[in-house]
């Protein structure tokens, strides 16, 4: 691997093009400049060799007598590529497995013929891709908490700490919803990260999700989930007390490091009584599994009915109990 | 080979510009004042340090003037007939020079926090009868309590003027800019326009960038602070790891001066955005015909009523 620069203040890696760090803002070193272009100093056209001078309309010096443009050093902003393919381990028929499995797991409130009935529409294999993030934190928070309240239920509190994120996963996946990223992220395997996607044994085609946003994009939401995410550890392990709210951080992000990668996964269409249903199988992991569920009203009703004739056998039943015991 | 340069530098507002020598101009493009002194760009311009980024124009001169001139018909009835007159051919674009300044803050702060708590309270009232009668009613109160803490953030993009000719505050009105577009400093992309020269240094753009860093600062720790309500009481903020980078930042000036004791007149536009600010001075002349006529008015409405009164009276 070739030596990457890196950005001097906040130690994140600079990317071939950045003028600038995208996360603390200093300018880039000299020697990560000079990857971009070499800049031209010549005012002179050279097409024709006129005199040039910049135009508004084009945006970069043009020569007015052969109206060629000269280029410039600019603030790149290219559209993110893939750089490796997590393997498809679960194959076709071990991802059916665990989706049969995994309807005839589901709770009391789903149809009991759900997995008999449920009609397989399609199984696709794809790769949905995702930034996945490295990167330290000093975190400083405030909040309220109800620890050391006196009159008001809330007391505030703050405090400061070093966090580190390992493989902080942001979704870059347009064809997931969000919830289906939350389920299938614990089972994603970035050991084995290949430079090519996998390609399956018994034909089935993969379809590839691409990126779609362009890198400044992405590093604003990249930044906004590690955030995300240092807020979500403040509350979870360094506000005191029970209860908290009106949590605020402020962090200083450091050395963040991004990799985009193309994430294996089979998607299944499945039919009961005439409506489709999406379930996603992690390609890594068959345990990672998600989808949406048909809701049985026929048992909720049962439940229902069930919870109001015990009402009214209890009402019914007291003052017998009651005669029995006291009278 | 270079496009010949030359430098001036007016006595009036301060400003240096580098112009290319075919658009040399008898008054600054900056405030319009005569005193400008010319000299051919050489050994002052070999010790200055070049700009690191450019934002180059995005406003051509055509749309540039024909933004003043709509802005100039929009303004106020006080300004004098000779702005609605002037012709606007005379916009320049300058590429002006600002500092960019960001760092990395350590802040302490102490602050009072107020949690709100209700309670109930007995009162004393008067009822309908005119009786004495005791009540309780519940009432919001708050208690404040003490907070204090660090608050670490980086300060990014804080722009301030590296120029004489045009203070921070004027700067101000014509922001924002969008950064994103900017450019390391390439001399292609100046010739055939005006730039000037960064006449304050780079410790006084430091000094001006670090204030208004705190004030910043003060407002992202104002939002930090929990509670119902707080108030900020005070904070120490240590700087570290600063940057300041000189920029150019486009922008398109009409500079007109009426009668040589005038005040003059300034319209910027933002060459990127477009934004037009600028103050209109106010015609004396226009000021005082205003108020005379003002007068008048309310004098001849006096005079009336006295009239109708007595026409009144006369029939009683």
């Amino acid at each position: 691997m070739t030596q990457r620069a890196v950005c001097s203040r906040c130690e994140s890696p600079l990317e071939a093009g950045d003028l600038r760090c995208a996360i603390c803002g200093r300018a880039a070193e000299e020697h990560a400049r000079s990857v971009a272009r070499a800049s031209i100093q010549v005012l002179r056209c050279e097409s024709c060799g006129a005199a040039v001078s910049y135009d508004a309309k084009v945006g970069a010096p043009n020569c007015s007598f052969c109206d060629s443009v000269m280029r410039l050093e600019e603030l790149v902003d290219p559209v993110e590529q893939t750089e490796g393919y997590a393997p498809f381990r679960v194959t076709r028929d071990e991802a059916r497995a665990a989706l049969a499995a995994w309807l005839k797991r589901q709770g009391f409130f789903r149809p009991a013929d759900l997995a008999q009935r449920a009609r397989l529409e399609s199984i696709k294999a794809i790769y949905w891709v995702a930034w996945v993030c490295d990167a330290r934190a000093y975190v400083t928070w405030t909040a309220d908490s109800n620890e050391g309240a006196w009159r008001s239920a809330w007391a505030p509190h703050s405090g400061a700490v070093q966090l580190a994120f390992d493989d902080v996963l942001v979704s870059a996946s347009r064809g997931l919803r969000e919830e289906e990223v939350r389920a299938l992220a614990p089972y994603v395997d970035l050991k084995a990260v290949a430079a090519e996607p996998s390609v399956l044994s018994d034909g089935t085609p993969v379809a590839l999700e691409t990126f779609d946003v362009q890198r400044s994009g992405a590093r604003r939401r990249i930044v906004s989930a590690i955030h995300r995410s240092a807020a979500h550890v403040v509350e979870r392990d360094h506000v005191p007390g029970t209860r908290f709210r009106e949590v605020h951080t402020s962090a200083l992000l450091e050395s963040l490091e991004t990799r985009r990668l193309a994430l294996p996964a089979w998607v299944f269409a499945y039919r009961y009584e005439d409506r489709l249903y999406r379930a996603v199988v992690s390609g890594g992991d068959a345990r990672g599994i998600t989808g949406k569920l048909p809701f049985s009203l026929a048992r909720l009703f049962l439940v229902i009915g069930a919870v109001i004739l015990a009402g009214l056998a209890a009402l019914t039943l007291l003052p017998i109990l009651l005669r029995f015991f006291l009278g | 080979m270079e496009t010949e340069q030359l430098e001036i530098r007016c006595d009036d507002c301060g400003a240096t510009l580098t112009m290319p020598a075919h658009r040399f101009a008898a008054v600054c493009p900056f405030c319009a004042s005569p005193s400008v002194v010319d000299r051919p760009a050489g050994e002052s311009s070999a010790r200055r340090e070049p700009p690191d980024f450019i934002l180059g124009f995005v406003i051509d001169r055509a749309e540039a003037e024909r933004r003043v001139k709509a802005w100039i018909g929009r303004s106020r009835f006080f300004a004098p007939s000779a702005l609605k007159q002037a012709k606007v051919h005379s916009v320049e674009g300058i590429y002006l020079p600002v500092w960019l300044y960001g760092c990395i803050a350590h802040s302490q702060y102490e602050a009072r926090i107020g949690e709100d708590y209700t309670t109930t309270e007995s009162y004393t009232t008067t009822d309908s009868k005119g009786r004495t009668v005791h009540r309780t009613r519940t009432v919001t109160k708050t208690e404040w309590r003490e907070l204090s803490g660090t608050h670490a953030s980086y300060v990014l993009d804080v722009l301030v003027t590296a120029s004489k000719g045009l203070d921070n505050a004027e700067l101000e009105t014509i922001e924002p800019f969008d950064l994103r577009a900017m450019r390391r400093y390439d001399p292609a992309i100046v010739s055939g326009w005006a730039a000037e020269e960064a006449t304050l240094s780079r410790d006084e753009g430091h000094e001006l960038a670090r204030s208004e860093a705190l004030e910043f600062i003060e407002d992202r720790i104002e939002d930090f602070l929990p509670g119902d309500s707080s108030s900020l009481q005070h904070f120490d903020s240590r700087l570290s790891s600063e940057d300041t980078d000189l920029v150019l930042l486009p922008i398109w000036v009409f500079a007109a001066r009426y009668g040589p004791n005038a005040e003059s007149l300034r319209i910027l536009i933002n060459g990127q955005t477009g934004e037009v600010q600028g103050k209109v001075p106010r015609s004396i002349v226009k000021i005082v015909a205003g108020s005379l006529l003002g007068l008048l008015a309310v004098a001849l409405i006096f005079l009336l009523g006295l009239f109708a009164l007595g026409v009144i009276g006369s029939f009683l």
